[in-house]
């Protein structure tokens, strides 16, 4: 474990594009420039903002913050449902952006990603990483469009490359190093840290550490054993000199797929259309990564808003949709009717490798799995839910998929059901 | 606040011009005949294409500076589909309501 801060010359680059959907919504349709812009997911006014215009920011529009909330404070804003092919375009662009510059590439969400430059400098990059930054600005003002902005941050590690990132929103670039790293620490609050929130801040409060500088001279004996009470605390105390402990990949541990009901007063049987049609997208996204589960997970939350749950792990594997959808079906009937349905999730776990291209003795898992594929052959044809359960045949028009946060593992999928 | 208009009809493109866009000559339309009118269009915003199945469409969001107007173009069939009108003037007339989004 290293004590003082990583002096090694920055080489990790951490890209964030601004307010991206908004701007590429703005990108897209000129006559939105300069105005407070809001993408939501659904236009109902119980939405939420999911991403806001810096127009709309100044006049103190927030990510979260309710559709109504917004309108109040912003009365001209306009809203705009999600778009998601429109962002994958605009993320492909990226993507291919960055890996011109580099292997090591690695997206952290949509809207954000790392360049490692490590063993690229003498071969490949040999210009100082700020001139690349200001390239790769250049590049996507002229692959996606001239209102394009991104923030960049060039650091020692993952964390400090995108604290960097977020000094000068928007279109900043930043670098952090071992020079500058008390200065930068300094005039920055705990909470403006990735990671730390409320809770965070908290247990840091609750030990003195009331500042990041003060978090940077912080030992690590106490991060481990008083503060985090974990092997988090070291990681900590490394993280923030500068030195990797976030380069690693996790592993898919579930998969499935949730949904806010369109009707908060749905029959039993539009909650049973629902459910399948979540089995659907379920197996659809196991398939695609090609695992199969033993586990099944359903839950309910109810209008009144009690919450249910029943999970099974069980003894044989299962990936194709009817199979989903009868151990599904299996754990929702034991469901208690407290209220209406509001929400509910599927999910599968214990993953494993998929078997499907094994020819199994018995004829009826054979047949099983020959009109999966030709199901899925003719959904990859022609769109996906062409093919459905009949019991789902409304639903495809009701669930729409929307984007998602964090990962970016199934976006390919994703954007062809969008 | 502004108004958009679904239309969802087969249009005539008269006109394009073409942009060097990295390797490849990009084309884009220039213009439009609709409702007996011609548009001439002013600005690209963003050209990104969908998959429909198998099928590819490439999707133009246009402005002619007063209004946006999304036009899809089908590879297959090569036509030309006029999906919406988007007026921002609309924002000055009270109660046409907020926005409604393709």
């Amino acid at each position: 474990m290293q004590s003082t801060p990583n002096p090694e010359t920055p080489q990790v680059m951490h890209i964030d594009l601004n307010s991206c959907f908004a701007t590429v919504e703005q990108q897209a349709r000129p006559l939105l420039r300069g105005r407070p812009v809001a993408v939501t997911n659904r236009l109902t006014k119980n939405a939420c903002v999911i991403a806001a215009s810096y127009e709309a920011k100044a006049l103190g529009v927030k990510v979260g913050m309710g559709l109504m909330d917004a309108r109040i404070l912003a009365p001209g804003i306009v809203t705009l449902e999600t778009d998601p092919p429109k962002y994958h375009y605009a993320y492909t662009k990226l993507v291919n952006i960055m890996k011109s510059y580099s292997p090591n590439v690695t997206m952290k969400s949509i809207d954000e990603g790392v360049i490692d430059f490590h063993g690229t400098r003498q071969a490949v990059n040999a210009r100082p990483l700020t001139d690349v930054g200001h390239e790769i600005k250049r590049r996507l003002k002229e692959d996606v469009g001239c209102w394009m902005r991104c923030n960049i941050g060039i650091a020692p590690n993952r964390f400090l490359a995108k604290t960097a990132a977020g000094l000068h929103k928007p279109d900043g670039l930043d670098v952090i190093e071992h020079k500058n790293l008390r200065r930068v620490m300094a005039e920055l609050k705990l909470t403006d840290l990735t990671g730390i929130a409320d809770k965070n801040e908290a247990r840091l409060n609750a030990h003195g550490i009331m500042t990041p500088l003060q978090f940077l001279d912080a030992p690590s004996e106490l991060l481990k054993r008083h503060v985090f009470k974990s092997v988090c605390g070291e990681d900590w105390h490394q993280r923030l000199r500068g030195w990797e402990v976030d380069d690693h990949e996790w592993s898919t541990k579930t998969i499935g797929r949730q949904f806010v009901m369109d009707d908060y007063q749905a029959s039993e049987e539009k909650v049973r259309s629902r459910l399948a049609h979540l089995c659907e997208s379920t197996g659809l996204k196991m398939r695609y990564k090609g695992l199969c589960a033993r586990g099944m997970n359903v839950y309910i939350r109810y209008k009144s808003g009690d919450y249910w749950h029943s999970r099974k792990a069980f003894k044989s594997s299962f990936f194709t949709d009817a199979e989903i959808y009868r151990r599904a079906t299996l754990l929702f009937n034991k469901h208690p009717n407290l209220d209406y349905v509001v929400e509910m999730g599927v999910s599968c776990y214990l993953l494993e490798t998929s078997n499907m291209n094994q020819v199994s003795i018995l004829e009826e898992v054979n047949k099983e799995i020959w009109l999966t594929e030709a199901v899925d052959e003719v959904n990859r044809r022609f769109g996906n839910h062409t093919i459905t359960f009949a019991i789902s045949a409304d639903s495809k028009t009701k669930i729409k998929q929307k984007i998602p946060f964090g990962s970016t593992r199934y976006f390919e999928l994703l954007c062809q059901q969008a | 606040m502004e108004n958009v208009v679904q239309i969802n009809k087969t249009v005539s493109v008269v006109a394009f011009y073409f942009r060097n866009a990295g390797q490849r000559l990009k084309c884009f339309p220039k213009r439009m005949e609709f409702g007996g009118r011609s548009i001439n269009f002013t600005e690209t915003g963003m050209l990104h294409p969908v998959r429909k199945g198998s099928r590819m469409i490439h999707v133009f969001d246009m402005t002619d500076g007063t209004a946006d107007y999304r036009l899809e173009f089908d590879a297959e069939t090569l036509d030309w589909v006029l999906v919406y009108i988007a007026d921002m003037q609309a924002k000055a007339q009270p109660g046409l309501g907020s926005a409604v989004y393709a």
